[in-house]
Parts: structure tokens; sequence; C-alpha cells
């Protein structure tokens, strides 16, 4: 650096309200705060939902499912032998047998569809940790159901439900024989997984197999990984060992596309954003065209007594960088502030069904805060570039000449 | 010989006239020579001043500084403004936002020295015009001799070949122009600094040692 410009530099650093700030700045740092604000906001809430949902997808449903590859229940024998391949991977942490099966949950004229799920250890099932209201562990004869699933039917706790599984393999010329019963619901399952939520239904494995009249067997062996990211991986190392009786299926099979698909809206929308700050850099271009009419005479000045025409320009990218690059930080703290107040604000909620969850949250990470200071800060400087030329093209002459 | 302008012709071209403002002007310049030209408004002194000092380009003739072919486009162009040419207009263009010290400074920062060494220098030069008591004053805070002696200031402290000053009395009254019309003299005593001066004022053209009148595009020895 010429020691010109480390002298300019200095004392727009030293005395940065006679030297470095003019009012023409005003706007220009408006407009790059308000516009890093809202791409900030932006990527940071999309940020949220996309980790929120990948921790939803992740927490609420097996890393690897495995069942039958006939469709029909998985023994006791074959669990057991499932059991003993799969205590060969340190990588797994569970391997735990689930009933489910489709069936309609009845409150007086309501009914809708749901989903069973039983566990033989109730004690300390998987889903515990997504009750939010009653009890964890339930006992004969009662039922946890989905926060939304309540919700449409109009029931609280305490309350009866009629679940009602339908034979469809059984019928006959009088209708669908089905099996039904009363529980009483003990527990409210909320995982912020919208489809769970609005399906979920939990009873003991002793009442499940009545309801289904399956005195043994499972419907599908859920694996939970250590790691879920290394999935699809061990996936099929495991599918091998299982061999052609067995389908087993990792947890992105159906949701890295959906993952996939965020991300990308998430890119999406950071492209779209950035159009702000380019807007923005408008602002830019014109302030530094205002400041180069304005100190035409002290350019001229310093081109007579020699400055070159690079070091003019620098001094003046200096400046005009060092408040942009300001502007952009009190953007990104903007954004920050911006992402908090519409976590904590209670007027706007998702709707679950469009969104898969229904709680908006914000996530700021390191590398996406470089990412947005990177692009504001080059969008900036090459709109400081823009108007440099002004200065190459100003006839010193000119300007010495018309002074007063 | 530190300057040599050969046979310049300059002609500006408006939409309904061609003026031809210099014609064949040539001038010597040698070391420790105080110059003046003087000449009708209009006449051409502050073009002939501006080709000289590499601000601007004759349309043909031939510039020489210290022997050597220059031309205001030229790469070492601003380089020979900053080292060798000083300058002094009629309106002083100091920086507003820079304290007296800070615009002297400025030519020996593109020079490429060090701020302390400058601000030493500047001080010196400046208690050499008088100014010891203004060395932190912004230009509004100074009077017209006074701005006019920091632009003198900034002129000299590159110790250049030459200084031209354009008119550097032509907005002050009597006494102050008085005032820098003595320091231009004693610097050219005391230091054999060199000086072109252009100034309508024919009573202090003529205690320069050579003085020209710029007539009809042609510089013309008067005295000297
Ligand atoms: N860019 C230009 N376009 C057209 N004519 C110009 C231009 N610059 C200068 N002139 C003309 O050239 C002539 C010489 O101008 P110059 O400034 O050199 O005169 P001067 O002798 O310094 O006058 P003064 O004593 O009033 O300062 C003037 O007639 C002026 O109008
Ligand atoms: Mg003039």
């Amino acid at each position: 650096m010429e020691r010109l410009e480390r002298f300019f530099l200095k004392r727009y650093i030293e005395a940065p309200k006679r030297n470095l700030f003019r009012f023409s700045f005003v706007f220009m740092v408006l407009g790059i705060m308000l516009s890093v604000g809202i791409l900030s906001a932006g990527l940071h809430l999309f940020q949220g939902y996309e980790s929120t949902l990948r921790k939803l997808l992740l927490d609420s449903f097996s890393h690897i499912g495995i069942s039958s590859a006939y469709g029909e229940m998985i023994s006791e024998a074959q669990y057991e032998e499932i059991i003993s391949y799969t205590d060969a991977f340190p990588e797994i942490e569970s391997t735990i047998p689930m009933l489910g099966f489709p069936l309609m949950a009845q409150k007086n004229d309501k009914i809708r569809a749901a989903s069973l799920k039983a566990y033989p250890d109730m004690a300390d099932p998987p889903f515990a940790k997504y009750i939010s209201l009653g009890k964890k562990n339930i006992s004969e004869g009662e039922v946890i159901v989905g926060h939304y699933l309540m919700q449409e039917l109009n029931l609280a706790i305490g309350d009866t439900l009629n679940l009602n599984y339908p034979r469809l393999d059984q019928i006959t010329p009088l209708g669908i024989p089905s099996t039904r019963s009363d529980f009483r619901i003990a527990g409210v399952y909320r995982s912020g997984y919208y489809e769970n939520d609005r399906s979920m239904v939990v009873v003991t494995m002793a009442n499940a197999r009545e309801l289904m009249m399956q005195p043994d067997g499972y419907s599908k062996i859920e694996l939970q990984l250590e790691d879920p990211g290394r999935a699809a991986q061990l996936n099929h190392r495991i599918s091998a060992i299982l061999g052609p009786d067995f389908i087993s299926i990792p947890w992105n099979y159906h949701a890295e596309s959906l993952l996939r698909l965020v991300a990308m809206e998430k890119w999406l929308i950071f492209i779209v954003f950035s159009f702000l700050v380019l807007i923005a850099g408008i602002n830019v271009i014109s302030t530094v065209s205002t400041i180069i009419i304005d100190q035409k005479a002290e350019i001229a000045v310093l081109k007579t007594l020699g400055a070159s025409r690079r070091t003019i320009h620098r001094m003046l990218v200096y400046r005009v960088g060092m408040v942009g690059v300001l502007s952009v930080f009190a953007g990104q703290v903007l954004g920050a502030l911006l992402s908090w107040f519409v976590e904590h604000q209670s007027f706007y909620r998702l709707k679950g069904d469009v969104y898969f969850i229904d709680t908006l949250g914000a996530k700021i990470t390191l590398p996406n805060l470089a990412i947005i200071f990177a692009v504001a800060t080059a969008l900036i400087f090459i709109c400081i570039m823009i108007p440099l030329r002004q200065i190459d093209r100003m006839q010193i002459i000119e300007v010495i000449r018309n002074k007063h | 010989m530190i300057l040599s302008a050969r046979h310049l012709t300059k002609t500006y071209i408006d939409s309904d006239q061609t003026i031809e403002v210099l014609k064949d002007a040539s001038l010597d310049v040698q070391t420790g020579n105080m110059i003046s030209i003087t000449g009708k408004s209009g006449c051409g002194k502050s073009t002939m001043l501006h080709i000289m000092g590499l601000l601007d380009a004759p349309d043909s003739g031939e510039l020489y500084i210290c022997g050597e072919r220059v031309h205001s486009e030229s790469k070492s162009a601003p380089m020979i403004r900053n080292r060798d040419l000083g300058f002094v207009f009629q309106f002083h263009y100091l920086i507003e936002d820079l304290t007296a010290v800070e615009n002297v400074i400025l030519p020996m920062l593109i020079a490429g020295n060090q701020e302390s060494h400058a601000r030493l220098k500047a001080k010196e030069i400046l208690a050499l015009l008088g100014l010891a008591e203004r060395f932190n004053r912004y230009p509004n805070q100074l009077s017209g001799g006074e701005q006019q002696r920091v632009s003198l200031a900034r002129a000299l402290i590159n110790q250049p070949k030459i200084v031209f000053a354009d008119e550097p009395t032509g907005n002050l009254d009597p006494v102050h122009s008085n005032e820098v019309w003595e320091m231009i003299m004693n610097l050219n005593r005391e230091l054999n600094q060199a000086f072109v001066v252009v100034t309508h004022d024919v009573e202090a053209a003529n205690r320069a040692h050579k003085s020209y009148e710029l007539i009809d595009g042609r510089l013309n020895l008067k005295k000297g």
C-alpha cells in the first residue's frame, strides 16, 4: 500500500466522523443493511427449517427398517436371527421390533385414518421424548394419540377413543368384518413432524395383537444408528447379509429427496434475496459517483501533485468499502435479530400440512454467515468499481480552470 | 537547462470558432531563473503554464525537462509532476479536510516518504514561510495570503526543479499580495529555486530576472 493511501486510511479510521462519513452514505448504508438483513434472515430461517426437518425425520423414523420381502409378519425366530446379525455391527445402537398397521380412530361420528404402533418394551419406548402431555409408558386399555389427531377429533386426556381395524383380508359379501375396542387416552404425542402428529396411535403390544388378531410376529424391525448419515452404506452391507427374504430400507430412501428439495429451495431463496443486495448496490454506485463529483477538486489536486490513477481509485475503494463492509456486518446483526423475532413471534405459524413441520426456527451457522458476507461484499465492491472510470475520464485541467 | 519548451501550439475549437491560443511559443528555464509572464486576459498564459507543467498537451511542439522529451500523457508524467515540478494556482486548491501541515506533506507521501519525516519537513518549510503558528489550522481557518503560502510550501516540499505559479496573488489584497511576492523572491534568492510566474501585475513582473509578454501566441522577451 502506498504512503498516501495509508495516510488517508489512517484518517478514516482515527476520525471517521470527519473524514469517512458523508450524508450521501446514509441511504447506501440503509440499503445494504436492510438487504443483507433480509438475506440473512431468509437464509437463517430456511437453514433452521432444513435442520429441524432433518432432525425430525431422523428422530421419528427408524434409520433402517427391515421387513419381510413377501409382505408377511416377521416371526420371533426371524427376529432373533436378525438380532444375531445386527449385534455384529457396533454402529447399530438398537434393534427394536415393532408391530404397526393402519386403522381407523373413531370418536362419536368422527372417523380418522390413523397409524398404530406398538413396541414390546413399553418401559422405555423410542417415542418417549415426544410425549408432550400425559404418561410415556401406558398399560393395557390405554392409548397415546397424536396431537393433531386429538384436535381433529376434539379429544382430551382421559377421553375414550375407539380403534377399529378393518379386516381387509377377510372381505365377505356381508361386508368387512372388523375388530374394535375402546381405549382411554393417557398421553399426547407431539414431535413437530406434522404427518406423525396427525396419525400416530400407540397401544401396548398385547392390545395391538388383540386388535389385529395376530398372536405373534412383528411387522418391522427398526434399527437406530449412531451416525444416521451412514445409513445407506450400512444398509447395503446389512441387506447382503439378510438375504432375499428381507427388505431393508434406509431412512434417506424416502427423506433424502425431500431434504434435497428443501436445500435447493434454500439456495434459490438465497439467490433471489441476493438481488436485493444488488439493488442496494445501485445506491453504492450513486454514492461513489456523488463522492467523485463532490471531491473532484481534491482528486484533481492529488493528480496534479502526481498521485497515480490507481492510488486515487484505491483511496475511494477503501473509503466506501470500509463503510460498505461495516454496513454488511450491521446487516448481518439485523438479520440475526429479524430471525430471532420471527422465531419468537406468535401471530404466524407454519401450516403443518404444507410444510411438514409447524414451528419456525432459525439456525445461524458459521458457513452461512461467511457466504452471506462474501456474496454481499463482493457485490458491493463490484458496484464501487463501476463508477471509478469517471475519475479516469475526468480532465484535471477542466477542474483546475473552472474553480469558483 | 531544466526546461525547454519549443514551438508550442495550441488551438481550441469551439462550436462556432477556432481560437489559436499558442502559435509558436518557446521558453527556456535555467537553474535559479526567476521568470515572469504577463499578457492580456485570455491570451493563453495559463494554457502555456499548464502545458509546461504536464497538465495539458500541446497540439504540436516539444517539451524537454532536464533534457528529456516529455508529454502530459506519458507514463512518467505523474512522477515528473511530483518530483520535478511544483504548482501554485490562483485559487489555493488546498484540501479542506486536511490541516496546513497535512496539505503540505501530500507530495512527499506520493513520492513514498514516511509520514513522520514528511511532517518534520513540512513544518520546517511552513516556518520558513512564516506560518509556524498555523501548522494545525484547516484552510478555512487561514487568511487568503496564508492559504497561498501553504500552497507555496506544498509546491516546494519535494524540492522541485521549477515552481509554476499562475497568478498566485491574483486573489489577494495589495498587502497580502506583496507578502507572497516577497516570499517568492526570497526563495529564489536564498534557495536558488527556479520560478515561472504568470501575473497581471506588471510592476511585480519587472522584479523578475526575465520578463516575457505573451502576445499573439508568442512569448516576447521584455526584460532580461
Ligand atoms: N477548453 C477550452 N475550450 C475552448 N476555449 C478555451 C478552453 N480553455 C481555454 N480556452 C480559451 O483559450 C484562451 C486562453 O485561455 P487561458 O486561460 O490560457 O488565458 P489566460 O491568459 O490565462 O487568461 P487570464 O489572464 O484571464 O487567466 C481563452 O480565450 C479561453 O477562452
Ligand atoms: Mg489564466
